[in-house]
């Protein structure tokens, strides 16, 4: 049986091929393992200087972040320990911060978004003809998507000095970034139809756009808008922490305090927020999905 | 050797087979025909336990199917090799794996998570293969293969697992009439040459009567024909696909609805 | 137009034949309600145009020094900062890609057969999914000190929420013939998961771990800021002492980096699929 010419072709071709797997595999496997170690070692996580026993260290320290809530006295003043308004001891701060850190969203994307608007009609293949001019545009989306949020926000804040404003110019640059791909790629999928329909009428770019694209494209761009916000909410919070405004602040002040109760109770705030903006944010975009399909 | 006794299979309301009995022995080449949803499919899928019955006995060779657990299930599968529509191999793994996997039950569970079997493991699955004229293709990804050469390999993988029966649900259902031509006689010739019992779900009432020593019709999930291609007459095929609009089925019929 | 023919119009059509300025005026309505809305934001905010156009100008002067870019004559110390960046992105990515495998499982529906607790452990990651990392950053930096410890940490936990989604999705959006083809040939139940699922779902993992890499190496670069460590560490530096042309310096390294990582994570993304 061990004769047969097939399987000693076979046999032939499978030790050729399994030896260049297995080379592949040794070769992946030892520069996986190289970057593993290295990135281990470089980024100290199993250094000494933290007691080299992280797993406790982190029980510990989510002993010390959570409160010592008792059930008896959970309901009662802000005096008595152990309640939740003790523990929530700055609720109408935390919710007017937190307030602040939607409205800076909701600010940010809207500008971010109107700008993204007009960029996308430049960098659009089927609306504008001047390749220069795409090419241009498009380089520059690239290049704000790679900044990270934050280090655009410290050199912000070092110009408009600390508040809101830094927070909500810095959420702007990278919405009109992001978007400004995004609403791109939703324009060069209209329906060339109407436009050719305005083309045939003499029509100019502006009126081109005014009529032919953007009643298509505007439920599109509203959801994208909106997917936007939501992340938006989450990075206005973090952007607290460098100084431009929101409840990111109040988290910064928690641990300069070493108060790891009161991050827990402004953190707990802050996931709730960004839940409740994600379901109302689901809510308006699958009602925009379905008056977009009725049209 | 196979016997069925008053199996029954109900989903939710609705009666998928309905007290169907009859026995399979050696050499036969039996066809199950009947329209889509005749429960053709959930009929062979009680035989290797696919599907638990929900009422009656599944025999072989006197030991009640329905009782096997765990290895001996297991065991029991591996002896009744099945072929299925969709060819169901999986396409990222290559086509000589493929074909071990009919071994995968007779040998260590470490064997199979490393997918190291033996050397006369790998030369019996390039004989099988070869034996279809798939040999060339063993050490591609099956799923880069066409239908036709998919199910070959299927039907390769059912014989390494030297079954004792073959069930085969809609093999040719899915494939073009040359390729469907390879795969049934592949299947013959398993019958003619071993001897083995053939079960075979057709949708097409010409390769049934082609192929099939005996031919089994269901409608409704019932069983109502039993017997030679032959007897497949005009009022027999009324009753099994039922007339529509009142006129008897045209001769040859081939329903082109797939399962 | 005859007032026969005007009657029939709205009869047909009472809409379209209402006078235009009633759906307009409702138009406009809603139209000044939201801006009052927004500019009640914006003046709760205390955005102002004049501290805008103050600030842009200050923009404009800092940007000024921004050229030419300098590396502070520490070449040397800047690129150890992106390699330690890349390190914490890196085993940040590994930890959370192996601590997600098990929620991820346990996630799939077609795993957990159980309707409700699978949807509140869905939820329960939903939850969690919108913490930025730089929020977790905070916390352990304060519990581990100075480093990047917590910065690695802080990237783990800040992931492995979706990771665990993408991860159950990958599972359950799975073909199960081939899984059933192996139980027909008598495999046994790990068997069948070893040679039926995970050729499937692994390179789908596989490729998703490696998107969360880049993303990675972008949230790694900022968590410096909140003293974790890495490039964001510098960059905090040097807009602090406003060594704004060392600072454009390390932003350009960082894009270049930024661009080599994910057109190697794409290619090796491509070669996966």
């Amino acid at each position: 049986m061990d004769t047969a010419p097939a399987v000693e072709t076979f046999e032939r071709l499978r030790r050729i091929t399994l030896r260049r797997q297995r080379l592949e595999a040794a070769v992946g496997l030892l520069a996986f393992t190289v970057v593993l170690v290295v990135a281990f070692q470089r980024s100290q996580f199993f250094g000494a200087e933290i007691g080299g026993d992280p797993l406790g260290r982190i029980l510990t320290f989510l002993d010390r972040m959570v409160p010592d809530l008792r059930g008896e006295v959970l309901f009662e003043g802000r005096q008595q320990g152990g309640s939740l308004a003790w523990w929530y001891y700055d609720l109408p701060v935390w919710l007017r911060a937190g307030w602040q850190t939607v409205e800076m969203a909701v600010l940010a994307t809207l500008a971010g978004a109107i700008a993204a608007m007009l960029a996308s009609f430049l960098c659009a293949r089927n609306l504008m003809p001047y390749a220069p001019v795409r090419f241009a545009v498009r380089r520059m989306l690239e290049v704000i998507r790679t900044l990270p949020d934050l280090i655009v926000a410290l050199f912000l804040v070092a110009a408009f000095g600390v508040g809101p404003l830094a927070g909500v110019v810095t959420l702007a640059l990278s919405t009109f970034g992001s978007l400004g791909k995004l609403f791109a790629e939703i324009n060069e999928q209209v329906d060339p139809r109407p436009l050719e329909g305005l083309d045939a009428s003499g029509a100019g770019f502006m009126r081109r756009i005014r009529f032919g694209v953007v009643p298509q494209v505007l439920p599109n761009y509203a959801s994208y808008a909106l997917i936007r916000l939501e992340g938006n909410v989450a990075a206005a919070a973090a952007l607290g922490i460098v100084g431009a405004g929101g409840i990111g602040v109040e988290l910064q002040r928690a641990i300069t305090y070493t108060e790891f109760e009161t991050y827990l109770a402004i953190l707990l705030l802050i996931v709730g927020m960004i839940f409740a903006i994600d379901i109302a944010s689901e809510w308006i975009r699958h009602r925009l999905i379905g008056l977009g399909g009725a049209r | 050797m196979l016997e069925l006794q008053g199996v029954s299979k109900r989903f939710g309301d609705t009666l998928a087979v309905d007290n169907v009995s009859f026995a399979c022995g050696r050499g036969e080449f039996i066809g199950i025909i009947g329209r889509s949803g005749a429960g053709k499919s959930t009929l062979l899928r009680t035989i290797n336990r696919l599907s638990e019955p929900s009422a009656g006995r599944v025999l072989w060779e006197g030991r009640d199917v329905g009782l096997l657990k765990g290895a001996e299930l297991r065991r029991w599968r591996r002896r009744c090799a099945m072929i299925f529509q969709q060819f169901n191999l999986c396409p990222r793994l290559d086509v000589i794996t493929n074909v071990l996997v009919g071994v995968v039950a007779e040998r260590s569970l470490a064997a199979s998570l490393f997918k190291a079997f033996p050397a006369s493991d790998r030369a019996q699955a390039i004989l099988e293969l070869d034996a279809l004229d798939m040999a060339p293709a063993a050490l591609q990804r099956a799923g880069t293969l066409s239908g036709g050469q998919q199910q070959r390999v299927a039907i390769a993988r059912a014989m390494m697992q030297q079954p004792d029966l073959v069930l085969a649900d809609e093999p040719v259902a899915s494939l073009d009439p040359v390729n469907a031509e390879v795969v049934m006689e592949a299947l013959q010739r398993i019958c003619l040459e071993r001897r083995t019992p053939v079960i075979v779900n057709l949708h097409s009432l010409e390769i049934a009567r082609r192929y099939c020593t005996r031919v089994l019709a269901m409608a409704k999930g019932a069983v109502v024909y039993d017997g030679p291609p032959q007897g497949l007459t005009p009022p027999v095929l009324d009753r099994i696909y039922g007339a529509r609009n009142g006129r008897p089925v045209a001769e040859p019929l081939a329903v082109v609805e797939a399962a | 137009m005859t007032p026969d023919a005007y009657a029939r119009a709205r009869a047909a059509a009472p809409r379209a034949m209402q006078p235009a300025w009633k759906s307009q005026a409702v138009q406009l309505g809603f139209a000044l309600m939201a801006v009052a809305a927004l500019a009640g934001m914006a003046i709760d905010l205390d955005l102002r145009g004049a501290a805008f156009v103050a600030g842009l100008s200050k923009l404009a002067r800092l940007a000024s020094t921004m050229v030419p870019p300098s590396d502070g004559g520490d070449l040397a110390r800047i690129v150890r900062a992106l390699a330690e960046t890349f390190a914490m992105a890196f085993a940040g990515t590994v930890i959370a890609a192996v601590v997600a495998l098990i929620p991820g499982i346990v996630g799939a529906k077609t795993v957990v057969a159980q309707p409700a607790l699978h949807f509140g452990f869905r939820r329960m990651l939903d939850m969690f999914r919108g913490v930025p990392a730089l929020v977790w950053a905070l916390i352990f930096v304060a519990a581990f000190g100075l480093g990047p410890f917590g910065g690695v940490l802080a990237l783990a936990l800040a992931d492995i929420p979706s990771l665990a989604k993408l991860y159950a999705e990958a599972i359950e959006n799975c073909d199960d013939r081939p899984m059933e083809g192996l139980r027909a040939s008598g495999a046994r139940p790990l068997a069948v998961l070893r040679l039926g699922l995970l050729p499937q779902v692994a390179p789908i993992m596989a490729s998703q771990t490696l998107f969360f890499l880049e993303s990675n190496f972008r949230h790694a670069a900022v968590l410096g800021i909140v003293g974790a460590g890495g490039i964001g560490f510098e960059l905090e530096e040097r807009i602090r002492i406003y060594a704004f042309d060392e600072m454009a310096f390390i932003v350009i390294l960082y894009v270049i980096c930024v661009a080599v990582l994910d057109t190697v994570s794409q290619r090796v993304r491509a070669r996966l699929a």
